[in-house]
């Protein structure tokens, strides 16, 4: 007996020993106020959006100088896992603020309806006017905000003005999808030039952007499957179209788009807004080169506003530091100078419209050639329409980029739709519309 | 006395509690787990319902096909050149053998994501394998985007990757075989091929079982090579159980489901290796 109970002790003691181990970066909402009475948040971010925390935090400090945060620089994707995973394992392990895209937010907010702080509880909901419409929509479920709206990507094609000289093609005058496929077609011919990048088997953001040109998406506002859509139809026939014109550059993922954008060999790159921090960081020496005009409409007189991307700060449940780090957030949020300094140092398109009043917005850039392409963003925004992500987005995407593929490959688009979209239905058990 | 009979508890002690915490519990914990279903932490008793969603999943079945697929082409042609390479390095005649050996192991110590983001870089469409096809004046093959081209990509990517991997478990395999058998043969007439098939093959025979098994445990859990070269695409052609697992439990957040996958995996191998001992039949 004597011998059991040694042996248990000695296995408790170096299980004592592990968790130690474990327990320095502490567990659940951070290490709390240490020493004098400072509060110190802990955050999850990637990229340059931890920069843009961080000088926030200095500028909430002037008021605020008992608070200082802590962000950890992950990966996009090891921002997810890690909050999947401790969510999962009921909310281990999380930081007090996270960043989490708007196609996310739904999908956790639902799989994990206690991981969260309600904001409206604390009584967000007084600042949703702030924000334009689509992003209070995407911040909320079920009526409640559960995220504080941040960036946005205000769609647009940043092309080439060499090129597009080179071939006679004037970007002013392009109106429409087919303008742009003569375009296109034009500037190939004299320049060899593609008009746009896509990973046409792995991702779909053209696709994406279009459907929320034309007002719908994978899914509409009751959460039916919306795929088969005549819009959603008519987007991947344009793309097709563009294939089949040999208009389009295949590339591989994220780097081969930017590697597509540095050397000269696309005309145009459809994306949001956040792209020109790449531009002008990856293709410095191209300043001058490059403009910007709007998704071309699907016919004459068309919306041509639309948004890809884009963020929110969320709050995990059950921390020490929920008051805090709700404070400190809405100044983040609701305060112009703090989104200023994300959008000139970090090329982070605020969602906050008084933001959109401030100089920058009707100033020139230089290395768009003196295009004021802020204001050309920034007018948009009013009329982006809301994307319904849903909790299924992630599925909804895997099929989407199937159906591209299959597209792609030969089949009839509108086949290729209906059939991801019966797929999409068994998977989520959602109605399909018409 | 007693210090004595508590000296082996405490060396055993670490690893019993490493093994408990990071492989006793989760092995139990994903058991129950493959009993529930939903999203995230709304996960509710289901009983047999993963099972038998399993098998009206169409893209499970996908999966479990491209697996079984990449497996019956994959392993038999990986394992003969293995064997070739490794007769071939083992002969008398060849100079410089450490050279060789060395060089047909190098690509097994490389990273899995490492050298899957080099083939996938090399099987670009305008990549330079394309090049070199397009320069000798054939079509240029498209790799990574048609579904019969993408399995071949994966297959040719993984033999490169396990071709020597393999030639060294049977490098030590051939050095147990006696060299009268071959002294004997060949004072008999027998050509060298014969010799191959008739001795090397059937001496090395628990050391391919061995491989074999290991390459199909390896094969049915695939996951590295498809995640990067190919994203399970076109239209899952290349998706891996290993793939879907990952996808249903950390794209989708369905835990429950996800743990099913692993333990009908896990079952799979089991019968596999079932069988090939079965079929290979020791005698004994």
């Amino acid at each position: 007996m004597k011998k059991w109970w040694s042996a248990t002790g000695l296995v408790a003691a170096s299980a004592m020993m592990l968790a130690g181990c474990s327990g320095t970066d502490g567990g659940n909402g951070s290490s709390g106020d240490g020493e004098g009475g400072k509060t110190t948040l802990t955050a999850w971010a990637w990229n340059v959006n931890v920069g843009a925390l961080n000088d926030a935090m200095e500028m909430y400090q002037e008021e605020n100088p008992d608070v200082e945060i802590q962000v950890e620089d992950l990966g996009r994707l090891d921002v997810y896992d890690k909050l999947s995973t401790g969510l999962a394992a009921g909310g281990v392990g999380l930081p007090d603020i996270v960043l989490v895209e708007d196609d996310r937010i739904g999908g956790y907010a639902t799989a994990f309806p206690d991981g969260f702080v309600n904001l409206s509880d604390m009584g967000f909901d007084d600042n949703a006017d702030l924000f334009p419409s689509f992003k209070q929509e995407l911040a909320q479920v079920d009526g409640s905000y559960y995220a504080m709206p941040f960036d946005a990507g205000p769609g647009g094609m940043f092309y080439r003005r060499g090129l597009f000289e080179q071939a006679g093609v004037n970007a002013d005058e392009i109106e429409t999808w087919d303008d742009f496929l003569e375009a296109g077609k034009k500037i190939k011919e004299e320049t060899g030039a593609f008009a746009m990048p896509l990973d046409k088997f792995k991702d779909d953001p053209t696709f994406r952007m279009m459907l929320n040109q034309l007002g719908t998406y994978y899914f509409d506002e009751n959460g039916n499957i919306d795929l088969t859509s005549d819009e959603a139809v008519m987007a991947m026939e344009k793309l097709i179209e563009f294939e089949e014109a040999e208009l389009i550059k295949e590339v591989d993922g994220w780097n081969g788009v930017v590697s597509a954008t540095v050397d000269n060999s696309v005309a145009a790159i459809p994306f949001g807004a956040w792209y020109y921090g790449t531009i002008i960081d990856q293709a410095a020496d191209s300043s001058g080169d490059w403009g910007v005009f709007l998704l071309p409409a699907f016919e004459e007189g068309g919306n041509r506003a639309s948004n890809l991307g884009g963020s929110s700060w969320m709050i995990p449940a059950g921390g020490e530091n929920e008051e805090a780090a709700y404070e400190f957030l809405e100044y983040f949020s609701t305060t112009p100078e703090v989104q200023l300094v994300a959008m000139q140092d970090y090329g982070l398109f605020p969602s906050l419209n008084s933001t959109y009043e401030e100089e920058l917005f009707t100033s020139e850039d230089e290395f768009f050639g003196g295009q004021k392409i802020w204001e050309l963003f920034a007018n948009q925004m009013a009329d982006v329409e809301t994307p319904y992500y849903t909790e299924d987005y992630a599925i909804g995407l895997d099929e989407a980029i199937k159906a591209q593929a299959d597209a792609f490959n030969g089949m009839d688009p509108a086949e290729a739709l209906k059939a991801a979209a019966e797929r999409l239905a068994e998977r989520t058990d959602r109605e399909i519309n018409n | 006395m007693r210090s004595k009979t508590l000296v082996p508890y405490m060396f055993v002690a670490p690893a019993v509690i490493l093994f408990s915490i990071f492989m006793a519990y989760p092995i139990i914990y994903s058991f129950i787990l493959s009993f529930q279903s939903g999203q995230g932490s709304n996960m509710e008793f289901t009983g047999l319902d993963n099972f038998a969603r399993l098998f009206s999943d169409d893209i499970f079945i996908t999966a479990l096909k491209n697996t079984f697929i990449l497996l019956i082409i994959q392993v038999p042609i990986m394992i003969f050149l293995a064997l070739i390479i490794a007769n071939l390095l083992n002969s008398a005649l060849l100079k410089f053998k450490g050279v060789f050996r060395v060089s047909f192991f190098l690509p097994a110590v490389t990273s899995l994501v490492a050298y899957s983001i080099i083939f996938s870089i090399m099987l670009m469409n305008d990549g330079v394998v394309n090049q070199f096809i397009t320069a000798i004046g054939l079509d240029s093959i498209p790799w990574l985007s048609d579904p019969f081209w993408a399995k071949a990509s994966l297959i040719i990517a993984m033999t490169w990757r396990w071709v020597g991997y393999n030639m060294v478990i049977f490098l030590a395999g051939l050095q147990n075989i006696p060299e009268e058998l071959y002294e004997a043969a060949s004072m008999d007439g027998a050509s060298k091929i014969r010799q191959f098939f008739s001795i090397t093959i059937p001496n090395l025979k628990p050391v391919i079982l061995f491989t074999v098994i290991l390459s199909t445990i390896g094969t049915l859990q695939l996951f590295d090579e498809p995640f990067v070269l190919t994203k399970g695409g076109p239209s899952d052609a290349t998706l891996t159980i290993g793939m879907y697992l990952y996808q249903t439990g950390f794209r989708f957040f369905d835990f429950g489901y996800a743990s099913t996958i692993a333990y009908v995996i896990v079952i799979l191998i089991a019968i596999m290796t079932f069988i090939q001992f079965k079929v290979t039949g020791d005698q004994e």
